[in-house]
């Protein structure tokens, strides 16, 4: 693993420790592999399919118990579902019986927030995402940019220390993905969104070199890490057509092949 | 088009074979019952396998005879509105006629038309069984062909497909899982209600046929709880083993017409992989089970493509038959309530009526109450419950008699027979609605469930919120099931004969089975069936509708 030398270098906010994944004990998903995630950046998981890197945010986010493996949060070790993560579905994963505001309020309900503030709470994110208005709405009255949009606003309104995002724009047309990739980026750089860290699979390399501080790329069969690339170097905002960002993506597609 | 034709030998061998068998079963049987009048069962443990035989080749016959008439009903009614308007209320009806209604038609009908001969008495044995399976048959097929989806039938059309090729490639295939899954509660029912099938009443006749239901009713009423107990066990070998030789490989073979994703690919149990191993098993369902099916699907499209081109002459038929059917009917009511002054029984059935119903209702409650969280804890683990469901429908399938003693021995520890109806009840009732619910469960998204998860929703806050509005239109269904076979269940369990003692408690469904079974007075059999059969629709349509409806609306998944 090959990373330039920091001047300071960030807490672990999450670390994974031989994590292994098996499936029937037997076949080999994933691993064995150590990854840490540092606190504040904006990571990213790409890999060809079968690479396992949903299996591996499954994991971060504590819906999956891997194998074997330890899995530490702020250097202690945890076990189950991970409080201080929360998840934005490739699929929206929105309940089609509850309000969008409901929807967003759920986790909070969760945690036992009173119906005024958790109410008041989950409006202010969905104000955060655009969707003001559109409270009382069903899921299934929505394009699915602004499903996506309440999913997003679900997770960001538990305030976790981490967002997990498997696949949030493969279900979405291009131009409604790119509009929720800025909007993404924005909320993370403002201060009006506690999350600071962000970990994100995706199996778009451009997707992931346009958006992340560090990319982690994953090979298949078993899933290892095959390398990881520090792109802190390239200024943000990134355009596609920077020749630094291209060659940067071209690199990568070679590291792929 | 002839693949691995050295095949076929076997094939053809094993299904001669299987016909002559249920040919020389048939007449054995008959021979039984000359000279007719009621005879004595002979209760020799030995002979259980005979009746076994009987009892199977009785509801094999009536499953594909219902087989074949839901596949062209349900077919007419999914592609004529015309006939969906007439067909569908009418299956409505004659569902919620619980079995003993039939029993007039049975006996007056088929008995009657052979000159009470034995082969009339076994042919309103499988009339009688084919009423508990055929309903909800036509309502899987009919429901599978309305959910076609719309690019297979263009497609059909495109390529010009008709006749037996249409049904072959495009209908049946569509029908199979449908057919299948309603195949498993069919038979659960006609076990259910085998021991009414085989002991016929009305008036002063009586009939009775050897087989393994009217072996557990004898040994049930006597009190030789040895003989039960045996009866029991047949019963639940033959379930287990039709689970393990005919439906599982048949669920396997089915999986490949599925239309759209399912939810969760649940692993094979481990007996199942076992079992595969066997060369016994394997045989069985690569030279039998498989070919046979293939081969019934291909002979069915022929007859069925022929019905179909015929179908307006038969509508015609049947639209004149109708008629006259019915209104002799009506004379016949009418001349049994005008013939005498009405009994005194009569006046009694809207309380008897009221009772039931309270049971029933209390008893879908309970189900559904219960079997959400044990839905919830089946649905978590997926390997399990592929054998989880194995065992609700082999458990579904054991007759309320075989729960007879057992309610017995609670009543003599003080429970009272009102509770003790409610128990029987709930012995076919609480497995619907399980049944239901864990398929609900197991069609939730996964990423729905990991949603759930991840925002921190367990337990009670997680059933309320999540889980059954998840399952509601399932759950809804189940209960819907229940309360049919409640009603249904209500006659055999308001009124037992356990032990040489008799158990009753007021009800509707006591009250029908003393008028059916003791009194034969058919006025009491009219009234009371006439209002239970209208209460169950009358409920249907006003309550059990509207909140499906409601609950789909709603709830519905569809991402």
């Amino acid at each position: 693993m090959s990373e330039p030398a920091r001047i300071a270098e960030p807490p672990v906010l999450l670390g994974l420790e031989g994590v292994e994944q098996l499936y029937d004990g037997k076949i080999r998903i994933l691993g064995p592999m150590d990854l840490d995630i540092f606190e504040g950046e904006f990571l990213s998981l790409v890999g060809p399919s079968g690479c396992g890197k949903s299996t591996l945010l499954r994991i971060v986010a504590g819906v999956l118990r891997p194998t074997r493996g330890r899995l530490r949060l702020g250097g202690r070790p945890f076990r189950g579902v991970n409080r201080h993560a929360a998840m934005v579905f490739q699929s929206f994963a929105l309940f089609p019986w509850m309000t969008v505001v409901d929807n967003v309020a759920l986790g909070l309900e969760a945690r036992g927030m009173g119906v005024r503030e958790r109410l008041k709470k989950a409006e202010k994110y969905i104000d955060l995402v655009g969707l003001s208005g559109y409270e009382r709405a069903f899921p299934k009255e929505l394009s699915r940019g602004m499903k996506q949009l309440v999913g997003l606003a679900r997770a960001l309104a538990v305030e976790p220390e981490l967002l997990c995002m498997d696949e949030p724009f493969s279900a979405l047309d291009v131009l409604t993905a790119r509009t929720i990739r800025d909007l993404v980026l924005d909320l993370w750089a403002s201060s009006e969104v506690t999350t600071k860290t962000i970990l994100l699979v995706t199996h778009s390399i451009e997707e992931a070199v346009a958006m992340s501080d560090r990319v982690v790329v994953l090979r298949a069969n078993p899933g290892r890490i095959a390398e990881t690339v520090d792109l802190q170097g390239l200024p943000r905002p990134r355009r596609s057509d920077a020749p630094a960002v291209r060659e940067t993506v071209d690199r990568m597609y070679s590291l792929l092949a | 088009m002839n693949r691995r034709p050295r095949r076929s030998l076997p094939v053809d061998l094993s299904l001669i074979t299987v016909l002559a068998v249920v040919v020389v079963a048939v007449l054995l049987g008959s021979a039984h019952l000359r000279p007719y009048n009621a005879p004595e069962l002979d209760p020799r443990p030995a002979l259980l396998p005979l009746y076994l035989l009987f009892s199977l080749t009785r509801l094999v016959v009536a499953y594909i005879v219902a087989v074949l008439l839901a596949l062209g009903v349900g077919h007419l009614a999914a592609r004529s509105t015309l006939a969906r308007r007439v067909i569908l209320p009418i299956l409505d009806v004659l569902q919620s006629v619980p079995i003993l209604g039939f029993f007039p038609v049975a006996v007056g009908f088929f008995i009657g038309v052979f000159h009470g001969s034995a082969l009339g008495v076994e042919a309103a044995a499988v009339f009688l069984i084919f009423t508990s399976m055929f309903w909800n048959l036509a309502f899987g097929v009919y429901e599978s062909l309305i959910t076609l989806p719309e690019e297979l039938v263009l497609a059909a059309n495109e390529f010009r497909l008709r006749g037996p090729l249409r049904w072959n490639r495009l209908i049946l295939p569509a029908t199979i899982p449908g057919l299948l899954y309603n195949s498993l509660v069919s038979w659960a029912n006609g076990w259910y209600f085998l021991i009414a099938s085989e002991i016929i009443a009305v008036g002063p006749a009586r009939y009775t046929l050897p087989g393994l239901g009217s072996y557990l009713a004898q040994a049930v009423t006597v009190g030789r709880n040895d003989q039960t107990l045996l009866a029991i066990g047949v019963l639940l070998a033959t379930t287990v083993g039709m689970h393990l030789l005919l439906w599982g490989p048949l669920d396997t073979w089915a999986e490949r017409f599925q239309l759209g994703e399912s939810g969760d690919h649940p692993r094979t149990p481990r007996i199942a992989r076992a079992l595969g191993r066997s060369r016994i098993v394997r045989w069985v369902t690569g030279s039998i089970v498989i070919p046979l099916s293939q081969q019934v699907l291909s002979t069915s499209g022929r007859v069925l493509h022929f019905v179909g081109r015929n179908m307006a002459w038969m509508g015609a038929a049947l639209a004149l038959v109708a008629p006259v059917v019915a209104v002799y009917g009506g004379r016949r009511l009418y001349a049994l309530f005008a013939s005498r002054p009405p009994s005194a029984e009569l006046a009694a059935i809207p309380g008897d009526l009221a009772l039931s119903f309270a049971r029933v209702a209390f008893g879908v409650v309970v189900s559904a109450v219960v079997s959400i969280p044990v839905a919830e804890r089946v649905a978590r683990h997926p390997r399990f419950r592929v054998a989880a469901l194995a065992v609700i429908q082999i458990l579904a399938s054991l007759p309320a008699t075989a729960f007879f003693p057992l309610i017995v021995v609670l009543l003599t520890w003080g429970l009272g027979m009102n509770a003790g109806a409610i128990l029987l009840a709930l012995t076919t009732m609480f497995w619907y609605v399980l049944f239901n619910v864990v398929g609900a469960a197991a069609a939730i998204p996964k990423e729905m469930q990991e949603a759930a998860e991840t925002l921190g929703l367990q337990g009670l806050r997680y059933l309320r919120r999540i889980f059954v509005p998840a399952v509601l239109p399932g759950l809804v269904t189940g209960c819907v099931t229940a309360w049919g076979a409640g009603w249904n269940a209500m006659i055999l369990c308001e009124y037992i004969e356990a032990g040489g003692r008799t158990h009753s408690v007021r009800g509707v469904g006591a009250t029908l089975d003393r008028a059916t079974y003791l009194t034969g007075d058919m006025q009491v059999v009219a009234a009371s069936l006439g209002v239970m059969v209208l209460l169950i629709i009358t409920v249907n349509q006003f309550f059990w509708e509207p909140l499906y409806r409601y609950a789909a609306d709603r709830y519905k998944m569809g991402v």
